[in-house]
């Protein structure tokens, strides 16, 4: 009998630093011992480059377009500490449909056991977070992911990109679809960067699993082609990685998130629009948002 | 040892994944039985298959309407297309054969009950679920059916609409099975991935998993043949469950409390059969296809000996023996040197022929729209190919074209056969504008058993009859192709060199 795999999703808008999160996770996760296997839902297929050095690996539509019978175990391949990294994929630029492309690449994996059979404790997606079509919420519907994260900023796009996946997610959760775990804060380096990532969780009825600061460390990482616990395991932000992924492979309750309207959205943004320009122009107006 | 089909998730595999099925291929019957997965073990799936590629396709079908031919043609559900509405054009097709299926089997004729979603350009926008709800809800409200299966579209599959949480959904509304099933027609380049994809839901939502056997109970699986399998199994104390095609919901429900599962050609019956063998224990007869003596025999014999009625099926072998073969040599006598065509499904194919040359037709040529190198069994039992060539000798054009015109005109030219056999349409009027005489047999078991032989010689004096006409005809029409393809001695010469098309 297998055991219990743990199936997550990571959403970010694109080059928030989702890829380097979810590959930072699943190093700390491989690092403690689990089994893991990243799972990359980005036609750009770079998920898992920093974890095989920076190289690029054969994607499972690659493997489609030539040939008549897929076998995926062809697409799996393994990374640092025998990480198990998939990349699903897609299109070129401006052609075909990359939404398509992640439906076919996930069902795929799922008819050929592939999971089972690896035995594994981890799955995580490392999903594009501008679900534009159907094909990209693929992963947060029934039976495929449990737990769903965003990794954002407190830049206004990115939150609004975590408040359209809880849109995602709301929808998806009346047909037992995954539920939403919490915010992975990146690029946190500032007082009041943390507030309005606090400020948004507390609003939409989730949490934030970690404060993550940007670091020169995860560059330089990036640019030798690897993850900050292999390039610089010993580094403060190595630590944080890890603390990150504990609370992860800790965590079992996810919830239905309430994200904000539209409108609501636009007044929450302008509040704190407001409030930065204060910051800027060395106002104090604690009260109106507690700093 | 991990299951052959994997009913974990709502999407059926396809036919090339499970099987490596091929749709273009020419060569000798021996030489496709060496190619394919039974005999070729070493590449486990049938690599050693080259199949051929064609420049274009004249025609196919979509696995689509394999879906609608058999979840729409379970008597108390509905099936819903969550399609555009073209989606629903076979719907008139299928609505004929339904009402003539079931005044063959004297059950009351009555229309399909079929209902497209009628996507429109707002819907693929916007995502077209909420339509599927309601028109799940209007169906229920309408029919009241005891399940309601839905059909997925290229258009809704493109666009990622989420059939599966929608049906959960609604099973758990309604408290009926609403059984998604995946069908869009670019998933498999043959369409028989959309029989697999109904049986695939049938498995997983339907069938009773708790079982009460009843030892006497057969599954067969079929379309919508006349009923030769209740008085045939009658004579073995058995009774008969006809799936998928006008049976009802309980009729499905219970396939797990039978004895066994039969079918009239592995084609149909392969996904269905092998997945109540692994889910719920229902033994598949794993033998050669009932056509011919060789096959009948060894056939009835399996089911002897999963069914412990061993003697009663000696009994009953004996006593067709000797009934059938005086008429068979009445009718070998009459069909004596002629040559017959088969232009039809896979396996089934394989049967037609054994039967014509039972009856001494002979048979250099013949045309199947495609090749499954394996079943899902896996059995070497049910290699039906390599079971016509051991019994019934090489059939030297054994042609895999899917239901490419150009390709069966060459083939006709080729092989000047009196007559054709086909099942599908489409392909009796060009043999018609060349004079031959084709039998459709739209009633699938015609030809299986004992009497299926007699049956067969018989419907084919009978279109042998009109042979006059269709020389006629053919003097009188003329053919669409230019005289390059009319003096063209290959019909495959375009998958070599596809460069000539371009060529004046």
């Amino acid at each position: 009998m297998s055991k219990q795999l743990k199936k997550i999703a990571i959403y970010g808008k694109g080059g928030i630093g989702k890829s380097t999160t979810t590959s930072n996770i699943s190093a700390a996760l491989v690092e403690a011992g689990y089994k893991v296997l990243q799972f990359g839902c980005d036609p750009k297929s770079d998920s898992t480059n920093t974890l095989r050095d920076g190289k690029y690996i054969p994607t499972v539509l690659d493997l489609l377009r030539v040939k008549p019978k897929v076998d995926a175990h062809e697409a799996i391949f393994q990374g640092f500490n025998g990480v198990y990294c998939v990349e699903a994929g897609g299109p070129a630029p401006g052609v075909g449909c990359a939404g398509r492309g992640i439906i076919t690449a996930v069902e795929l994996l799922k008819q050929q056991n592939i999971f089972e059979e690896l035995d594994l404790d981890f799955v995580i997606y490392d999903v594009l977070g501008d679900v534009v079509c159907g094909g990209f919420a693929v992963p947060i519907r029934e039976g495929i992911a449990e737990h769903v994260f965003t990794v954002s900023s407190s830049d206004f796009m990115s939150v609004y990109a975590s408040n359209n996946l809880m849109k995602g997610i709301k929808k998806y959760s009346n047909a037992g679809g995954a539920l939403f775990g919490g915010i992975i804060a990146n690029s946190i380096n500032s007082p009041y960067q943390q507030s309005i990532i606090d400020d948004f969780v507390q609003r939409t009825g989730t949490q934030v699993v970690e404060y993550v600061p940007r670091s020169i460390t995860v560059t330089q990482a990036e640019l030798s082609g690897r993850t900050t616990i292999e390039a610089a395991p010993k580094s403060a932000q190595a630590d944080i990685y890890r603390n990150l992924a504990r609370k992860i492979a800790a965590h079992t309750e996810s919830r239905v998130p309430t994200p904000l309207e539209t409108e609501e959205l636009r007044e929450w943004s302008a509040k704190w629009a407001d409030q930065l320009l204060a910051i800027e122009a060395g106002e104090l107006r604690g009260e109106r948002v507690g700093i | 040892m991990s299951k052959k089909l994997n009913l974990n998730t709502p999407v059926v595999e396809n036919r090339e994944q499970r099987l490596g099925t091929i749709v273009a291929w020419e060569g000798k019957a021996s030489e496709l039985v060496s190619a394919s997965a039974y005999s070729c073990a070493s590449c486990g799936s049938g690599c050693g298959l080259c199949e051929l590629s064609s420049p274009f396709t004249q025609g196919s079908v979509c696995s689509e309407q394999m879906v609608e031919c058999q979840a729409g043609h379970v008597r108390d559900a509905v099936l819903i297309q969550h399609s555009p509405i073209g989606c629903a054009a076979g719907q008139v097709a299928y609505n004929s054969l339904y009402r003539n299926g079931l005044r063959n089997r004297n059950k009351p004729v009555e229309n399909i009950r079929v209902i497209s979603t009628n996507l429109t350009e707002k819907d693929m926008v916007f995502g077209g679920a909420d339509k599927l709800r309601q028109s799940i809800l209007d169906a229920w409200e309408r029919y009241h059916p005891k399940a309601i299966f839905v059909g997925s579209s290229c258009a809704t599959a493109i666009i990622g609409d989420d059939i599966d949480g929608v049906t959960s959904d609604m099973t758990e509304e309604l408290g009926i099975p609403v059984i998604p099933m995946h069908c869009e027609g670019f998933r498999s380049k043959h369409w028989s991935t959309g029989f697999d994809s109904t049986q695939h839901g049938i498995l997983r939502q339907i069938v009773n998993r708790n079982p009460k056997k009843q030892e006497d109970l057969v599954n067969v699986i079929n379309l919508w043949g006349s009923d030769v399998f209740t008085p045939m199994l009658a004579e073995l104390n058995l009774r008969v469950n006809y799936v998928i095609d006008l049976a009802t919901v309980d009729d499905l429900a219970q396939m797990s409390e039978a004895a066994c599962t039969i079918g009239f050609c592995n084609t149909l019956s392969s996904y269905l059969a092998t997945g109540l063998e692994q889910e719920f224990g229902v033994p598949e007869v794993k033998a050669p296809m009932p056509y011919g003596f060789d096959g009948t025999d060894a056939w009835l014999r399996e089911i002897g000996r999963v069914t412990h009625r061993e003697e009663l099926v000696e009994k009953y072998i004996a006593k067709k023996h000797a009934e059938v073969k005086p008429k068979l040599e009445v009718l070998r006598k009459k069909l004596q040197g002629l040559r017959g065509f088969t232009a039809t499904g896979s396996a089934y194919s394989h049967g037609l022929i054994s039967v014509m040359r039972e009856l001494g037709i002979e048979v250099n040529g013949s045309l199947v729209f495609h090749h499954d190198p394996i079943y899902d069994s896996g059995d070497p039992r049910q290699d039906s190919l390599s079971h016509l060539v051991d019994h019934y000798g090489e059939v030297n054009s054994f042609n895999v074209s899917n239901r490419q015109q150009y390709q069966f005109y060459g083939l006709l030219k080729k092989f000047k056969p009196h007559f054709i056999l086909i099942r599908h349409n489409g392909l009796a009027p060009l043999a018609s504008r060349v004079g031959i005489p084709a039998a459709p047999l739209g009633d699938e078991h015609i030809a299986v058993g004992y009497d299926g032989m007699i049956n067969l010689g018989e419907i084919i004096l009978d279109v042998l009859a009109h042979t006059k006409f269709h020389k006629n005809l053919a003097a009188h029409v003329k053919l669409p192709y230019t005289q390059w393809w009319l003096d063209q001695d290959d019909p495959y010469i375009l998958t070599k060199k596809p460069e000539l098309i371009y060529e004046e």
